[in-house]
């Protein structure tokens, strides 16, 4: 209900222009032939005439499932493989090894700094690695986790040399994300600014984006495939909506995923099957 | 005039550079026993020839060792002389092919086949390292001769048979050829053969260069705590490090820092540097950063850095390829991330050969610039923006959000299968399962069962999965649930325990 109340409320404001920021009023950025860093996904880099606009900061927002990682690592997979460094600051630890190998991302060219992987939780407590750990409602390991993560990408940044970073929130909790003082992406913004970077936020809902940069939506579904007795994913359907107002690009793209070959094959029997 | 100094097998070859180094410091180190020394100038201190190769004998016999010496106006009369004659041999100058006459040929089989006519500091074994040591070399090419398949040693060994068959006994016989004949028999190798009979040098000497001991120490006047104002000090010792590395057209290798502490203990720390490094504040940034994760136990008394070094990077720059990060700023990276994040927990993801769900590994990030592309040929004109409704891709391939501590669920079966799931996990949503897929059944290290409890096999993920070796044994689903999210699921299957292991994103 909620969800639909919100689709009616946004699709209102995008009818009567409502929806962009005040950096709609700015005159549009000049688009050179190096400034963009290409996603790898043909349809996404003819919406976005190019790619992910480099020296800017652009988000990658959507609920659980939207396909958020999925387009992330192809992102890092391009990248990797004309021959640009990629950094991921990965806060809570989430990256999938095959998966990304899946993407095509050239390891090599790879730094993966890993956060603090928080363990199973119950109630107000946390447990991790090193021992019992409170998440108070005014800080915790979570906080601790996200102020770390930030720490790293502005240490990746600052150190240059990189052509695509990104640091994934997208498991951090709202009230955290919401607590951070505005000036943290302003020096984000900063660091990144002048520089041959793309940088991008991963997170559930949109928090931060440069004036030149670009906010990603996605909402996306998983598709079955197989039998009726013996259903399997066989990928996801991704909608992406790109709002960039400086670069005077914009509209809805859909991406359709597949699962990885390995898992397909693996799965071709299932127990019993 | 030049001496040659053989020593009697069996002998320590840095005592026999040690004593050359006592008379001069022009010296090459020709092969474990062997060195050949620049004696100008020492007739003031000594006397004469004579003189000198006394002294030299009597100062090796000090330090027990039996030598034969050859004084001889070049190089190549004195090297040839001292593997032919024991105890002292004097040649005065510019009778040097009269004293070679008589000696067998076989001797320029052994110095051009064993002992390398050419400058030998190249060809030698043995390089001259700190403090008279002798270490095996990093750079030099192999000795020639080393081996008996060595084509050098073919083409010495028919240049041989080939004199012998002439009848050609002595040095003597060779040199009384003609020049020009032996050339249009022999080829460039009779020449020079015939040169170094006659005591030709076919190079000068080259002498050996010791490695100098990079190292720099300061006594405190007050013990210091804190990394400070260690900072500074480990600044003013790196700084002249460097201009000395510099000028010795050196890079460090391993930092050694070491601490002594008040406590009369030893904090030491060394840097494995990823490439040769000679930036001072590099090199302190890097120290401070590993102190910082390793603080000494009490304060600190007196400071030593120490370096070893290594030959400088030669840097060649293109305009073809993609520019890296040099070594230095992705170590200090590195270093800083380390200091942030933890041991282990930054560097390049590796697949490794397992089936185990979410198996990997960490690789240092070490980015080579020959595995770079060369940069993309860029189109002049911006692809064309495509419709909405483009045709979807179908190479995007879906990702796993894998939590790397598996999350505990309470799932409700209903004929085999789930259809409810539930878990503590704030953030993480549950509800009722509207599709699933499964189950897929896997399982490994099983033989390996016995070093662990059995039950174990799920919480196995929670330690980290890339370092533990225990068993699994799980039926893996995927499902999505209500709202929207489709998760990965599994079911230890020797405990009955559920967990969600990652979600589909």
């Amino acid at each position: 209900m909620a969800n639909s109340a919100l689709a009616a409320l946004e699709s209102a404001l995008r009818d009567r222009k409502l929806d962009r920021t005040l950096t709609t009023a700015l005159p549009p950025l000049e688009q050179g032939e190096d400034d963009c860093a290409p996603t790898g996904v043909a349809v996404l880099d003819g919406c976005l005439r190019t790619g992910v606009p480099r020296g800017q900061l652009s988000e990658l927002t959507g609920p659980r499932s939207s396909g958020r990682t999925t387009l992330l690592l192809q992102m890092m997979a391009a990248a990797s493989s004309r021959g640009e460094l990629v950094a991921l600051v990965d806060t809570f630890d989430r990256l999938d090894v095959a998966s990304a190998e899946a993407a095509g991302a050239d390891f090599t060219r790879v730094l993966w700094i890993r956060g603090q992987s928080l363990s199973a939780a119950s109630g107000d407590t946390v447990y991790s690695r090193d021992g019992l750990l409170k998440v108070g409602r005014g800080g915790g390991p979570v906080e601790w986790a996200v102020d770390r993560a930030l720490k790293a990408l502005t240490l990746v940044l600052q150190a240059g040399g990189f052509g695509f970073v990104a640091i994934d929130l997208a498991d951090a909790p709202g009230t955290a994300l919401r607590r951070l003082p505005f000036t943290t992406w302003l020096r984000v913004q900063r660091a990144v600014e002048g520089r041959d970077t793309a940088c991008v936020l991963v997170t559930p809902e949109p928090l931060a984006r440069s004036a030149g940069g670009l906010t990603l939506t996605l909402a996306g579904q998983t598709v079955w495939t197989g039998s009726r007795e013996r259903p399997r994913v066989g990928g996801a359907d991704v909608h992406l909506r790109v709002v960039s107002p400086r670069r005077r690009v914009g509209g809805e793209v859909r991406v359709m995923a597949r699962a990885a070959e390995a898992t397909a094959d693996h799965r071709s029997f299932s127990v019993g099957g | 005039m030049t001496g040659a100094l053989y020593a009697a097998a069996g002998s320590d070859p840095a005592l026999l550079v040690e004593v050359a180094r006592e008379f001069s410091p022009r010296i090459e180190v020709c092969g474990p026993r062997e060195i050949t020394l620049d004696l100008s100038g020492l007739a003031r201190l000594f006397g004469d020839a004579r003189a000198i190769a006394a002294e030299l004998r009597r100062t090796a016999a000090d330090r027990g060792l039996q030598v034969r010496i050859a004084i001889a106006g070049s190089r190549t009369p004195a090297r040839l002389l001292v593997r032919h004659r024991a105890g002292v041999t004097v040649v005065e100058p510019g009778s040097e092919a009269e004293a070679l006459a008589p000696l067998p040929l076989a001797l320029l089989t052994d110095l051009c086949g064993r002992g390398s006519a050419e400058p030998v500091g190249h060809g030698s074994d043995l390089v001259v390292r700190g403090r008279g040591s002798l270490d095996p070399p990093h750079r030099t090419a192999p000795t020639r001769g080393a081996g008996s398949s060595d084509p050098a040693d073919g083409e010495v060994n028919e240049l041989t048979a080939t004199l012998r068959r002439w009848g050609l006994r002595t040095l003597g016989d060779l040199t009384a050829l003609p020049p020009a004949d032996v050339a249009a028999r022999l080829g460039q190798a009779g020449v020079q053969w015939q040169r170094l009979a006659r005591g030709e040098d076919p190079a000068p000497l080259v002498p050996a260069v010791p490695e100098e001991r990079f190292e720099q120490a300061l006594d405190l006047e007050w013990p210091i705590e804190g990394l400070e104002p260690l900072s500074f000090v480990l600044g003013r010792l790196l700084e002249p490090m460097s201009a000395h590395l510099e000028r010795r057209d050196r890079g460090a290798a391993v930092l050694h820092v070491r601490l002594h502490l008040v406590s009369k203990t030893t904090h030491e720390r060394s840097l494995q540097l990823p490439a040769p490094l000679r930036d001072a504040r590099t090199l302190r940034t890097l120290a401070l950063l590993d102190l910082e994760s390793h603080p000494p136990a009490a304060a600190i008394n007196r400071v030593v850095v120490a370096v070893d070094p290594t030959p400088a990077r030669v840097l060649q720059y293109s305009l073809i390829t993609r520019p890296l990060p040099s070594p230095e700023q992705v170590s200090t990276l590195m270093a800083r991330l380390t200091a942030l994040m933890g041991e282990g927990r930054c560097g390049s993801p590796a697949a490794v050969d397992s089936w185990r769900p979410g198996a990997f590994a960490m690789a240092p990030f070490a980015p080579q610039a020959e595995s770079l592309p060369a940069l993309p040929r860029r189109e002049r004109a911006a692809p064309p923006a495509l419709p909405a409704s483009a045709a979807p891709q179908a190479t995007v391939v879906v990702a796993l959000r894998r939590f790397r501590h598996v999350v505990p669920a309470r799932v409700q079966v209903e004929h085999g299968r789930p259809v409810r799931v539930t878990t503590d996990r704030r953030g993480l949503g549950g509800g009722r399962i509207e599709k699933c897929g499964g189950p897929w059944r896997t399982s490994g290290e099983w033989w390996k069962a016995d070093a662990f409890g059995v039950g174990e096999a799920g919480r196995a993920g929670e330690a980290g999965r890339s370092e533990n070796n225990t068993p699994w044994d799980r039926d893996e689903w995927d499902v999505t649930v209500s709202d929207g999210a489709t998760y990965r699921l599994f079911r230890e299957r020797d405990a009955n325990a559920w967990f969600i292991d990652g979600v589909l994103d």
